[in-house]
């Protein structure tokens, strides 16, 4: 009995050694299929787009669209950067009325379907504003509406920042809003990184929400061209695989970013 | 000498959260170049006197006057007053995204728009002052707990304060390590500093102390001269107190 154990035991020992020099077959669990998949289907449609005059003129009409929608991406995360950090900053406060506008602001938001913020913006605020630009309008509506889940980001990652940092910086004579910028958000910027990229990411998705409201973006460029060509297949197809490229160089620079912030010394 | 204490201290009451009572009629005050040094169980109200006495922790009742400007009136400059008191922290909070050097030339630079050669050229000198020179480029995690205290000194002297306070500032340090931090402190009490220190470290409070304050459950027990305090101590909570951790 002992005995046996003991010959299993060392059978398995023996079998755990690597052999140095050889290569180590991967577990097939292991393997990342999705990346290999993701692959195989980025050579099949390479492969079609450069065969297909079809595909070819359907990506020169959307390459406009694409252009749109990283326009619009980009500025309005601009401002939804500004408005979630003043939101942020605005639910830490320990005064009542910055702590209240900011809670309204944010709860207020997340309760609305981003689709109805947008069309209640473009058609209700903006024109109360003046504002008469499509992009103009979008932009706008998306940036306010991530601001709210910006504010969220931001809050989170100030508080998670140790008190003993903001009675420290206090206690050298700093006022609130100079330990805020020189002591609390240098920290808490590395913290929320990552975050606010998947959040750039989830809003690049999102502003397809902006072709209800007549913008000329990506999906709107889409559906314009159905309805000039019918060729509905290849032109979907054409614009998903656009969304999905932008996402996943996205999903690589948060990958990075989260690398640079847990790697990195303080 | 001016014979007006910097710091005085008048029945000042505090209580936590409706019911936790951390002062109760606390009145003491601190002359200029004295050492006083608090002792006391913990949760006596050490940490949190020190702590009104710069404002951080507001006051129920009392009032507080530090370098003539009164802490616990309304409307007070609070930042004026922080700089005329530097704190030591005992988990010493130093600012972990910043280097030894930019630990202490943050404040002088924000606070007093001291140009950056000159905050440069201070911060180098309290670093040599607490004998850490050679760390001035070195982030906080590259630090061990001795140095990072020291530094943290050397950050709350570059405001050139009136009084330096300590909150039990070598209770997170390992042993062989206290000591390097207990000098330091020692050499600043040499130097004339107003010090007004909350320790464990009796060694340091006969050493250098000009007066022991034994506080217990948010009140002032007892105070005298550290032989008085440490030889001949009148009251019974303090002879228990000191029994417990001589």
């Amino acid at each position: 009995m002992v005995e046996a154990e003991r010959e299993t035991l060392t059978k398995g020992a023996i079998r755990l050694e690597r052999p140095r020099g050889r290569v180590v077959p991967l577990p097939l669990e292991r393997v990342p299929w999705w990346a290999l998949i993701l692959l195989m289907a980025g050579l099949v449609v390479t492969y079609t787009i450069a065969t297909s005059a079809v595909y070819q003129e359907t990506l020169r009409f959307l390459a406009r669209g694409v252009v749109r929608t990283l326009q619009l991406s980009v500025s309005a995360y601009a401002i939804a950067l500004v408005l979630g950090l003043i939101a942020g900053l605005a639910r830490v406060s320990k005064r009542p009325v910055f702590y209240t506008l900011g809670t309204l602001y944010v709860e207020v938001i997340r309760g609305i379907p981003l689709l109805v913020q947008l069309i209640y913006i473009a058609f209700v605020v903006a024109p109360a504003l003046g504002i008469r630009n499509d992009m103009a309008r979008a932009t706008l509506g998306l940036g306010i509406g991530y601001g709210a889940y910006l504010a969220e980001i931001y809050r989170a990652g100030i508080e998670s920042i140790p008190r003993g940092q903001m009675e420290a910086a206090l206690s050298l004579g700093m006022t609130y809003g100079q330990a805020m910028r020189y002591v609390i958000l240098p920290q808490a910027i590395r913290v929320i990184l990552p975050p606010l990229g998947n959040d750039f990411i989830a809003m690049l998705k999102d502003s397809s929400l902006a072709s209800a409201i007549a913008v000329s973006e990506l999906t709107h460029s889409g559906r314009l061209l159905t309805a000039r060509t019918f060729r509905a297949f290849e032109t979907y197809n054409m614009v998903a695989l656009l969304y999905l490229m932008m996402t996943l160089l996205g999903s690589l620079g948060v990958r990075i970013l989260e690398r640079y912030t847990s790697g990195g010394k303080q | 000498m001016d014979e007006a204490p910097i710091v005085q201290v008048y029945d000042v009451h505090k209580t936590f959260g409706g019911h936790v009572k951390a002062l109760q009629g606390v009145t003491f005050s601190v002359r200029k170049q004295e050492v006083v040094v608090i002792i006391g169980p913990s949760g006596s109200g050490k940490s949190t006197l020190l702590r009104c006495i710069n404002g951080l922790e507001p006051v129920d009742r009392g009032r507080i006057i530090v370098d003539n400007m009164e802490v616990t009136k309304p409307g007070t400059n609070l930042f004026k007053i922080r700089q005329e008191v530097g704190m030591v922290f005992q988990q010493f909070n130093l600012f972990p995204h910043l280097t030894a050097l930019q630990n202490i030339t943050l404040a002088p630079i924000v606070v007093k728009k001291m140009p950056r050669e000159e905050a440069e050229a201070l911060a180098l000198s309290l670093l040599e002052r607490v004998g850490l020179k050679e760390k001035a480029h070195s982030y906080p995690n590259q630090l061990s707990g001795g140095q990072q205290q020291r530094v943290a000194i050397a950050r709350a002297l570059a405001m050139n304060p009136k009084v330096m306070m300590f909150d039990e500032p070598t209770s997170a340090l390992d042993p062989e390590m206290i000591k390097e931090v207990l000098d330091v402190m020692e050499q600043l009490a040499r130097e004339g500093m107003t010090m007004l220190v909350v320790t464990h470290e009796m060694g340091f409070a006969r050493e250098a102390g000009d007066r022991v304050i034994f506080m217990d459950e948010g009140r002032i027990i007892e105070e005298g001269t550290p032989e008085e305090i440490f030889s001949n101590p009148k009251e019974e909570r303090t002879k228990l107190f000191l029994s417990k951790i001589l």
